[in-house]
């Protein structure tokens, strides 16, 4: 059986677990709520964005030429964007996503493709590179936090990458944000983008398209002025859909990952929190049987004095 | 005539509205050039570029901020700015700028640049050079 003072040092030790753990969790939930509030704060832009786009789409007849939107028929080269964080001690977070970036690159290799990597955030990068991946583009610092700047950096790095032919699609893994509670990874296809999303009605518009009714038959009545023609608006404002689609992933992995740390750190202290008391029990024990040690000791040197 | 002389004006950027209000003027760049936009001004839709965005919001208070590329809509006296970033030349961090055109600059000075990549470098080094020129109070 372990001495008292080893017991007592490992009580001490698990309660500062247990603090540590506590606080990680206090400051993941007040980070969490920014970041949903991020979100929430990405929409009304997002929204308008695409009603612009629509607009600009029905003026400018056909679209096709846009080498953005153009779908390659021989896929030779498979681009794949990690979404990790820069941080640990968040449960699967990083690594549900590496794992799901590697079974795309198998998939890609059985089928005699070329695979390219890019990565969002240290753990991911890191993990890659240790693994000696073909890694073409990383980018970290900022995952907790990201800005809009971070995803136009990406973005046109990405679309440069597109359109001259390093990669002929791309896919971005990442992390999706339902609840604090349930994040789950997601396989999406950034690039081509794809038309129908882009100018189709997507389900967050039907509230606003009621809102507009009357406002939208003027709209469509009115002589607009463009500037410049809307052939080159919709060439400038597609790729921006796609930094605006990469700014959405970074802040839904932003939110995961705080909630994911924030339920971590919570079942991490509820662990201590039972280790503490099966130690304290075991402390007890440890101090029940010197005390009875010490009596047999007292009572064996009077019977052996009497 | 019966028309008024402001007009609502709203500013949203992908981190939230910037500013929403009446405004007596508006003054920008669009890719054709500068523009100066007044109360019951046409329908417009314009790709606009980085340059000082002014918003007056009465004849004592001007607003003023550093707009990014962006689009801007005109309809039923409401004009709507899209802009990647908008914020007050005073916030610029002229050091972080210039560093940011150096990498621009060395992406097109890169070797084997494709044509996507150039254009999109020189996107990059029109935004830096406006607001490079803000940050100084140019």
């Amino acid at each position: 059986m372990a001495n008292r003072k080893e017991v007592t040092n490992q009580i001490s030790s698990v309660k500062n677990i247990r603090q540590i753990t506590r606080a990680m969790e206090a400051v993941a939930a007040a980070r969490l709520r920014k970041a949903e509030n991020r979100i929430a704060q990405l929409r009304p832009y997002a929204q308008s964005m695409r009603q612009l786009t629509r607009r600009a789409a029905a003026q400018a007849g056909s679209f096709s030429h846009l080498p953005i939107l153009n779908e390659r028929e021989n896929v030779e080269t498979l681009g794949v964007l990690l979404v990790t964080g820069d941080r640990g001690l968040a449960g699967a977070f990083n690594a549900n996503i590496i794992k799901e970036g590697l079974n795309l690159r198998d998939q890609a290799l059985d089928e005699g493709k070329k695979v390219i990597f890019f990565v969002v955030g240290r753990r991911g990068d890191g993990a890659l590179t240790f693994r000696k991946q073909n890694v073409s583009g990383s980018w970290t610092g900022f995952t907790d936090r990201p800005a809009f700047t971070n995803a136009r950096d990406i973005g046109e790095d990405l679309v440069a990458a597109y359109i001259d032919g390093h990669v002929d699609r791309v896919e971005v893994v990442y992390n999706r944000y339902v609840s604090p509670l349930t994040q789950y990874v997601q396989n999406l296809t950034l690039l081509p983008v794809q038309q129908a999303e882009v100018v189709g009605e997507g389900a967050e518009d039907e509230a606003a398209a009621e809102l507009e009714g009357d406002l939208a038959k003027a709209h469509a009545r009115a002589s607009w002025e463009y500037e410049p023609d809307p052939e080159d608006l919709l060439a400038q404002l597609i790729p921006e859909y796609v930094n605006i689609s990469l700014y959405r992933n970074l802040l839904e992995s932003a939110a995961s990952e705080l909630g994911a740390r924030m339920t971590a750190m919570r079942s991490a202290a509820d662990n201590a929190e039972t280790m503490i008391d099966d130690l304290t029990l075991e402390m007890n024990r440890v101090r029940q049987a010197e005390i009875t040690q010490e009596i047999l000791e007292v009572v064996g040197g009077a019977e052996a004095l009497g | 005539m019966a028309t008024s002389t402001t007009f609502s004006v709203e500013v949203l950027t992908p981190e939230g509205e910037v500013f929403s209000g009446d405004v007596l003027q508006l003054s920008t760049r669009t890719v054709i050039g500068e523009i100066g936009v007044l109360a019951n001004h046409v329908p417009v839709l314009a790709a606009l570029k980085p340059n000082l965005l002014r918003l007056k919001v009465s004849d004592s208070e001007t607003k003023v901020y550093a707009q990014s590329h962006g689009m801007m809509q005109i309809f039923a006296n409401h004009a709507q700015l899209l802009l990647e970033e908008a914020v007050p030349p005073s916030e610029l961090d002229a050091s972080a700028i210039e560093a940011e055109q150096a990498e621009a600059q060395a992406k097109l000075d890169g070797p084997e640049i494709g044509d996507a990549a150039r254009k999109l470098a020189q996107r990059d080094l029109e935004r830096t050079s406006a607001f490079l020129a803000l940050a100084r109070g140019e």
